[in-house]
């Protein structure tokens, strides 16, 4: 190996090609991201809660930054904690490693995709500080708000650039490139550096699904990117390509947005999902339920994702039976969603379960996930969203969605690979503690909010106080309590942040393949060597082989003959 | 050619080709969505054909030939590439460039004429959408220019020889985009 | 506590007993799916000796279970989309009876009220803007209330959440609409699409009064507005 040499910091740390580094780049980074989107949900949490009061380690909270808090929060928690660590970051890490070869097919266009990452989250967090503040009109960023260039109403042209509204488009639109140069990359490595004997259906589940998400992140994008393209022309150049006055429609964008925005959910959900195949299995000791299926049904909802997105937009003023259509697709998209549940669900009947803490946050990622998805029925309803929609329901119902598939998505992939790709072990009571409390703190913080939804507490509110009803009584005292869950939930994330400085600082002691796995990345030594595999595996069955009848082990790595 | 420069893998599609096919998925998506935007607006207004009277049709069928002429030189590139003739290389991708810079000169004559005739990116929808459209389309000329160099410059001296395919396949897509701009834009008046 | 607010609207009750049919059906589905899910955590959980059992769910004996389950919830999905359909039409339609016709149009930050002037005709010019924060759009009560939504700067929507309506007002468009309030009374209008700096503040009422009283706000609103014409 290359690796006998020695390589200078830069190299090794800040522009390595290796997808193990970079996987790493993307994951500090989007936890880097995450503590900040979450600093922020806990200042206007804590202004809901009480409201004109000054917030600890923070001050006053104007609404102007009330709005912008909002809106960053929810940009961040998407598009700079979500998609690096769950498509970039499981992307980087497990592809290469689970299908069983070296490296990237482009390493140097991955390096190139996380700087570009990077920049775009420099450019992000910078327009905290333009004139203005940071963009405030939703992350949906409908225009007209979008395009008046939000706060700035100034037609100088520098003025207009440095907007919040035209820094948020920028910083998106890079990190859209970002992910496309991670997508290709995963394509074309799935498709091409597979070792010997790993046919299609011998692929583990994350990597068919991270590859999926990636061609759906793709397919969908372009119209938004195009979208963003004629929104900043708005802001900046003074066209008027959603401006109602000069011709311009600004329903437009919102389809381009929704096009786009609801099939994210499932480049989101898919590799988080794909993780749960993965550690389940291994904790149940049995082969994963219709995996062949749970490939094809992932398919369907990549086919069907792309017809739903009005269904964000029933209210919006779009033809009523236009309404009826996207009403029965979102339907039909949730079929072989629930159908992937419950083959993860069928997987425990039979099992030898094993409660490790991977198994744990998997467990409680389908449980959270369950009223996510039931809550989605009332909205999917037509009828029943006129009430409901950009009400709390709305919130909450996501955040039931998104958390448990972001944050349990993502500490099961966690305390699952850590041993692996850091070499080290964590410690097992606090992670025990931490898995409780979050699962606890987060209920705390979010089912209180369903019953504000209902009663049609309308959302993005800085102050209730014209509003009577939220103003005072059980749902202002429901508002404190979740935002004392909020902060609980918050903090609770330091015993995370303490175990792995505790494990980081100790010796490498973990083992080659700790869960007895089967899959190809338990065959490298832990952590993995530049380059992964001294020789590279060759692959003779399928990798989900947990008590196959009549052998001695009660699995079989993938490289058993 | 030699196995190190072709990676013939699993799939039997190089690397780079399969890359660049997808980045060209990516790229006609976008190009695909300002397309359908722009159509969906011609269909609502009428009468921006008013507008659109005002484009050189004559310019622009020049330039259509102009790329469509350096889409049959970059093959005839690839083709050398494939027989490692070094000097028909740099001949075929020099021509290919110079019809870049041509379409260039030819889409700037034409920007300066609207401009001075008072048709600027803010004076109309359509014209917004044409200046965005061409506009973006001419950065990908560009592109492609700065890569066909940089391809050529390494070809000359018999380096990553699949390189001019892969150049090539990008023009071909700057091409396409094109013949797709040149009616919705020129000729639906 | 209520878990839904009062409804005052004609057609609020459809919505109250669709979001009542649907819980049903998420909480059945809850349940199942709970069991589904712990059940096997007890069963199942790791014993001295005991090998997993092996089967992979591809033989149609294993899926069908998965498969049956599925149709049950496409079922209750279109049993919900059913019931819901009326509500939806009833909603998203006019009714054939209109009563009254005013205009609503959202600016940062409150909602302008247009009333039809003397001659009865809305979009004329004596027609009666009352343009005001925390001002109250008089309706008669028990009547249908058509009404032309539009928006001046940016999206707005409005949000009657008693009634149980809420519907986005967009720059260049019109989107018309009704209600008809049974109960009288004032309640809060809100804005619920984000729409600036005072988003939140936002706020305006709708008073539903008897046939008389509304009557004479009107009047007085039309002697009012005299000097101005
Ligand atoms: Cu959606
Ligand atoms: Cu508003």
């Amino acid at each position: 190996m290359e690796n006998t040499h020695k390589i200078s910091f830069v190299n090794k740390y800040l522009f390595s090609t290796d997808h193990k580094t970079i996987g790493a780049q993307y994951t500090i980074m989007g936890v880097l991201m995450a503590a900040v989107g979450g600093f922020l949900a806990y200042i206007f949490r804590y202004n809901l809660a009480f409201p004109g009061q000054n917030i600890p380690l923070f001050g006053a909270l104007g609404p102007q930054q009330y709005n912008s808090f909002v809106t960053i929060h929810g940009m961040i928690m998407v598009f700079w904690v979500g998609m690096p660590v769950l498509l970039a970051g499981f992307g980087n890490f497990l592809i290469p490693m689970m299908i069983g070869t070296d490296d990237m097919a482009f390493p140097t266009l991955n390096m190139m995709s996380f700087w570009i990452f990077f920049l775009s989250a420099v450019i992000l967090l910078a327009s905290f500080f333009v004139p203005g503040g940071a963009f405030g009109g939703g992350w949906t960023m409908y225009p007209p708000l979008s395009a008046n260039g939000y706060m700035v109403r100034d037609p100088n042209f520098l003025s207009a650039l440095l907007s919040g509204s035209s820094l948020l488009i920028l910083a998106v639109a890079l990190e859209f490139v970002a992910m496309l140069m991670g997508g290709i990359n995963f394509l074309v490595t799935t498709f091409n550096k597979r070792t010997k004997g790993m046919t299609a259906f011998r692929v583990p589940l994350v990597v068919w699904y991270i590859n999926i998400a990636a061609v759906i992140f793709m397919f969908s994008v372009g119209p938004l990117v195009a979208g963003a393209f004629m929104l900043l022309f708005d802001v900046v150049l003074g066209t008027g390509f959603y401006d109602p006055a000069r011709g311009g429609d600004p329903i437009l964008f919102q389809h381009l947005f929704w096009f786009f925005g609801h099939p994210e959910v499932y480049v989101l959900l898919l590799p988080s999902l794909g993780v749960l195949a993965e550690v389940i299995p291994v904790f149940s000791r049995k082969p994963l339920f219709a995996y062949k299926k749970l490939v094809y049904l992932a398919l369907l909802s990549a086919v069907l994702s792309v017809v739903v997105w009005a269904h964000h937009q029933f209210i919006a003023g779009i033809d009523p039976r236009m309404a009826t259509f996207f009403s029965i697709g979102t339907i039909i998209i949730s079929i072989p969603f629930a159908g992937i549940f419950l083959s993860f669900m069928a997987t425990l009947w039979g099992g030898s379960i094993r409660f490790k803490l991977p198994m744990l946050w998997a467990l409680g990622f389908i449980a959270l996930f369950l009223i996510g998805g039931l809550t989605g029925l009332f909205l999917g309803s037509n009828a029943f969203d006129i009430y409901a929609h950009d009400t709390y329901f709305v919130v909450t119902h996501f955040h039931y969605t998104l958390f448990p598939d972001i944050f349990f998505g993502f500490f099961a992939a966690f305390y699952f690979w850590f041993p692996k790709f850091s070499g080290r072990t964590l410690n097992n009571t606090l992670g025990h503690l931490h898995f409780w409390l979050t699962f606890v703190f987060f209920n705390c913080t979010w089912f209180v909010l369903f019953f504000n939804g209902l009663a049609g507490q309308h959302r993005r509110i800085h102050d209730y106080s014209a509003f009577s009803n939220f103003s005072g009584g059980i749902y202002q005292t429901f508002e404190k309590f979740s935002t004392i869950g909020a902060i609980c939930l918050i903090l609770t994330q330091f015993i995370f942040l303490i175990n792995v400085i505790m494990s980081m600082s100790k010796k490498k002691n973990a083992v080659k393949n700790p869960w007895e796995a089967t899959t190809l990345e338990w065959v490298a030594d832990s952590p993995p060597p530049h380059g992964n595999f001294p020789v590279m595996p060759e692959v003779f069955r399928g990798p989900y082989d947990y008590s196959v009848p009549g052998e001695a082990k009660d699995f079989l790595p993938q490289n058993q003959q | 050619m030699s196995n190190k420069e072709i990676n013939l893998e699993i799939s039997h599609v190089p690397q780079g080709r399969l890359g660049l096919w997808i980045l060209i998925a990516g790229e006609l998506m976008i190009f695909g969505g300002l397309i359908a935007c722009y159509l969906l607006y011609r269909i609502r207004f009428p009468e921006w054909a008013n507008d659109a009277a005002h484009t050189s049709t004559l310019i622009g069928a020049i330039n259509t030939i102009v790329l469509l002429s350096s889409s049959f030189t970059v093959v005839k590139a690839h083709e050398a590439a494939q027989k490692r003739d070094y000097k028909n290389i740099t001949k075929y991708m020099t021509i290919t460039i110079f019809c870049g810079l041509l379409f260039l000169v030819f889409k700037s004559i034409e920007y300066i004429t609207e401009i001075h005739e008072g048709h600027t990116l803010v004076s109309s929808e359509f014209f917004s959408f044409y200046f965005l459209m061409t506009g973006l389309h001419g950065l990908h000329v560009v592109a492609g220019m700065v890569t066909m160099l940089v391809v050529m410059l390494g070809a000359r001296k018999g380096e990553n020889l699949h390189r001019v395919e892969l150049a090539g396949m990008y023009w071909h897509m700057v091409d396409l985009i094109w013949i797709f701009l040149f009616p919705l834009l020129y000729i639906a008046k | 506590m209520n878990i839904l607010p009062k409804n005052v609207s004609t057609y609020g009750q459809e919505i109250d007993s669709l979001f009542w049919l649907i819980t049903t059906f998420a909480l059945i589905a809850f349940v199942i799916s709970l069991f589904v899910l712990i059940y096997p955590l007890f069963k199942y959980r790791q014993r001295a000796g005991v090998k997993a059992e092996y089967f992979t769910g591809e033989k149609k004996t294993h899926f069908k279970w998965v498969a049956i389950a599925l149709i049950a919830l496409a079922l209750s999905d279109f049993i919900i989309m059913y019931a819901e359909h009326d509500a939806w039409v009833t909603i998203e339609g006019l009714p054939a009876q209109q009563d009254f016709h005013v205009g609503v149009t959202g600016r940062q930050w409150n909602w302008i009220f247009t009333y039809p002037g003397p001659d009865g005709k809305l979009g004329t010019a004596d027609d009666v803007v009352v343009d005001e924060q925390n001002s109250e759009l008089h309706v008669p009560v028990n009547k249908n209330i058509i009404f032309d939504l539009r928006a001046r700067d940016v999206v707005h929507s409005f949000f009657i959440v008693n009634t149980r309506l809420k519907q986005d007002a967009l720059p260049g468009r019109v989107v018309t609409r009704w209600f008809n309030i049974t109960v009288e009374g004032k309640y809060d209008i809100s804005c619920s699409q984000i729409c600036g700096v005072l988003h939140a503040k936002m706020r305006n009422y709708v008073v539903a009064e008897s046939q008389e009283k509304f009557d004479a706000y009107i009047k007085a609103l039309y002697d009012n507005n005299k000097p101005k014409i």
